[in-house]
C-alpha cells in the first residue's frame, strides 16, 4: 500500500530527503510542506554572490519544479500550526490536516534576535532567507556606513560583500575573537587581519549599551563609552533550532530535536534532519548540531534512506566553509576537543591548516587559504578522521609532503 | 582530426598516479589527470565558482573542487555532487613517446 511521507520544512535537507525516498520507493506519496514560497534554494550565496549581484534568485534553486514534478514530489507552501503525533496529523491554522505514515522534520534554524529597550528592534536587519537577503540588498544600496553586530560567519561574509560594494563597514563582536564559537583563534586572527586590510573596522570585546536614532542616523554606544555612527544595522548573533511547534509535545528536545544515528527521533515514525536535529555521531560518541550546507544535504539523504526502509547510519564527518574576500576558510570534524595542535604552513597564499588531535587521532582541522588552497588537505583530513588513521605528525606539519598518499589504498 | 590542435602538455612522468597537473594554454586553464587506466583532461576551472581545480582531490575517477566540494567525473565531466551542477568540459588526450598531448578545439 502506498504510504504518505511528509517532510515539514522546505530547505536543502528536505529536498535531498525527498529525492532519496523516491530513489528507493517509486510508489509512495511524498509531500514537502514549506513556509517559504520558494522551491528549496542554496543559502550560502545569499550573503556573498547574491548581495554582490553575481547571482540572481533563479541561480539559487537546487532543482527546477520540473525535476520535482518528474519525481512525483509535491511541494506546498503552507504553514503548520499544530502537530498531533499520536494520530499522525499535521494541522494548518484552518484546522485542515495532513496525515502521515512517516514524518521528517527539517524546519531548520532561525535567527536569534537582539532585544533593544526602545522601539528600534525593527530597524535591525537579519540575513537567513532569500526575502531577508533581498531586503538587505535593496536597503543598503543608498547607505554608506553599515554596522554589523556579531562577528560570526554570517556577519563577516556580509562585511566582506558590503566592503566590496564600497561600503564603510564596522563589525562589533562581544567575544575576544571572531567566529569564536567554532573557529580556532589562530585562524580567526588571520581572517581579522584580512578584513582590516580591506578597510573594515573590527571591534572585539565590546557590548552595545544603547542604540539611539537621530535624523535617520544611528548612534551606537558601547560599554567603554565609545560611540559609533552608522546608517544601517545588521545583526548576525547566532541561531536557534526551529522547534517552537514541538515545545508542548512528547518529542524529545535538547538544543534541537534529539535524534539517533539513523535520524530517528524519540517518537516512532518521526525523523529529523539538518539544522534542527541534534544528532548522535558514532565516531565522536556525542550529539552534535550543525548548521552547514554539506550536513543539510547528507543528513537529508540519510533520513530519506531510513524513511524508505534502507537502514543507514549517519557517519559523515562535519565540514563547512566560509568565503570572505579572496579567502576560503574550511573546517572539518570538531576542533574543540583535543590534546595536541599541529600547524601546517604559515602563509595564506599557500594555505594554513591547524590539525586538532586527541589520543593521536585527528579529531578535526581548520584551514584558511586564498581560493581553494586548503581544500584538498582538509578533504583528506575528513577521510583520515573518518577512518581513524593515525598519521605521522611530521607529515602533517610539512607542507612539502602530500597528504593524499596517506589515504590511498 | 587535425594535427595542429594537439598541444603538448608534458612528459608522462610529470604526473603521479591519482593526481593531476594544471596546464595553461593561451588564455585557458586545463587539468590533466593520471588515473589507473590512463590520462584524461578537463577544463581547469570549476563550473560552480571560478576556482582552479588543480588544488582539488583526485580519487576514484573523480575530481573534487577544493573550495566547495563539488564533484565531477574526470572521464565524462559529469557534475556528480552539489554545489556543482554544470558539467565540466573534457578533452581528448593521447600519449606519444612518453609525452602527453591534449586536443583543444
Amino acid at each position: 500500500m502506498n504510504k504518505n511521507f511528509i517532510i515539514l520544512g522546505g530547505g536543502q535537507a528536505a529536498v535531498y530527503a525527498a529525492r532519496e525516498i523516491r530513489k528507493n520507493d517509486k510508489e509512495s506519496n511524498i509531500k514537502i510542506l514549506s513556509e517559504e514560497n520558494f522551491l528549496p534554494y542554496e543559502r550560502p550565496p545569499l550573503s556573498k554572490d547574491f548581495l554582490l549581484n553575481k547571482k540572481n534568485q533563479e541561480d539559487l534553486f537546487f532543482h527546477s519544479s520540473d525535476v520535482l514534478k518528474n519525481e512525483n514530489i509535491d511541494f506546498e507552501n503552507i504553514s503548520i500550526n499544530k502537530v498531533d503525533f499520536e494520530n499522525k496529523k499535521l494541522f494548518t491554522k484552518n484546522d485542515d490536516f495532513y496525515f502521515y505514515d512517516s514524518l521528517l522534520i527539517s524546519t531548520g534554524s532561525e535567527n536569534k534576535k537582539l532585544s533593544l529597550d526602545n522601539n528600534l528592534n525593527d530597524d535591525i536587519y537579519y540575513l537567513r532567507n532569500l526575502e531577508e537577503a533581498k531586503t538587505i540588498k535593496e536597503k543598503v544600496s543608498n547607505k554608506n556606513k553599515i554596522t554589523i553586530i556579531g562577528g560570526g560567519f554570517i556577519g563577516l561574509e556580509i562585511a566582506s560583500s558590503l566592503s566590496q560594494l564600497q561600503k564603510k563597514v564596522t563589525v562589533i563582536e562581544i567575544g575576544s575573537q571572531l567566529m569564536g564559537r567554532i573557529i580556532p583563534k589562530q585562524i580567526a586572527d588571520l581572517v581579522q587581519k584580512t578584513h582590516i586590510e580591506y578597510g573594515n573596522e573590527i571591534i572585539l570585546n565590546k557590548q552595545i549599551d544603547k542604540i539611539i536614532k537621530k535624523n535617520g542616523i544611528y548612534e551606537i554606544l558601547l560599554n567603554d563609552n565609545s560611540l559609533i555612527e552608522t546608517d544601517f544595522l545588521i545583526a548576525g548573533i547566532g541561531s536557534a533550532p526551529s522547534v517552537k511547534l514541538f515545545e508542548n509535545t512528547n518529542l524529545k528536545l535538547d538544543n534541537g530535536i534529539v535524534t539517533n544515528e539513523f535520524c530517528e527521533t524519540s517518537i516512532k515514525d518521526v525523523y529529523a534532519a539538518g539544522d534542527v536535529s541534534n544528532f548522535y555521531h558514532p565516531l565522536y560518541e556525542r550529539t552534535i548540531r550543525l548548521e552547514s550546507y554539506q550536513h543539510a544535504q547528507n543528513h537529508g539523504i540519510c533520513a530519506g534512506k531510513n524513511i524508505a526502509g534502507v537502514k543507514t547510519e549517519y557517519t559523515s564527518i562535519p565540514w563547512m566553509w566560509s568565503d570572505q574576500f579572496n579567502l576560503n576558510l574550511q573546517l572539518t570534524g570538531i576542533c574543540d576537543d583535543y590534546d595536541e595542535i599541529i600547524e601546517r604552513g604559515n602563509d595564506i597564499n599557500n594555505g594554513v591548516i591547524y590539525f586538532f588531535l586527541k589520543n593521536k587521532n585527528i579529531r578535526g582541522a581548520c584551514g584558511l587559504g586564498i581560493a581553494g588552497k586548503v581544500g584538498r588537505d582538509i578533504r583528506i583530513t575528513s577521510k583520515l578522521t573518518e577512518k581513524n588513521i593515525i598519521v605521522d605528525k611530521q607529515i602533517l606539519a610539512d607542507q612539502n609532503q602530500k597528504l593524499n598518499k596517506l589515504i590511498q589504498k | 582530426m587535425s594535427e595542429e590542435n594537439w598541444i603538448e602538455v608534458g612528459s608522462t612522468d610529470s604526473i603521479e598516479e591519482e593526481d593531476l597537473i594544471r596546464f595553461d594554454h593561451q588564455d585557458k586553464t586545463f587539468c590533466v589527470y593520471r588515473l589507473t587506466d590512463g590520462f584524461y583532461a578537463t577544463d581547469g576551472i570549476c563550473t560552480h565558482e571560478a576556482v582552479h581545480l588543480e588544488d582539488g582531490l583526485v580519487m576514484d575517477d573523480e575530481i573534487e573542487c577544493p573550495m566547495h566540494q563539488g564533484i565531477f567525473n574526470i572521464k565524462s565531466g559529469e557534475a556528480l555532487s552539489p554545489p556543482a551542477c554544470e558539467d565540466l568540459k573534457t578533452y581528448p588526450v593521447k600519449v606519444d613517446n612518453d609525452k602527453i598531448f591534449i586536443k583543444i578545439d
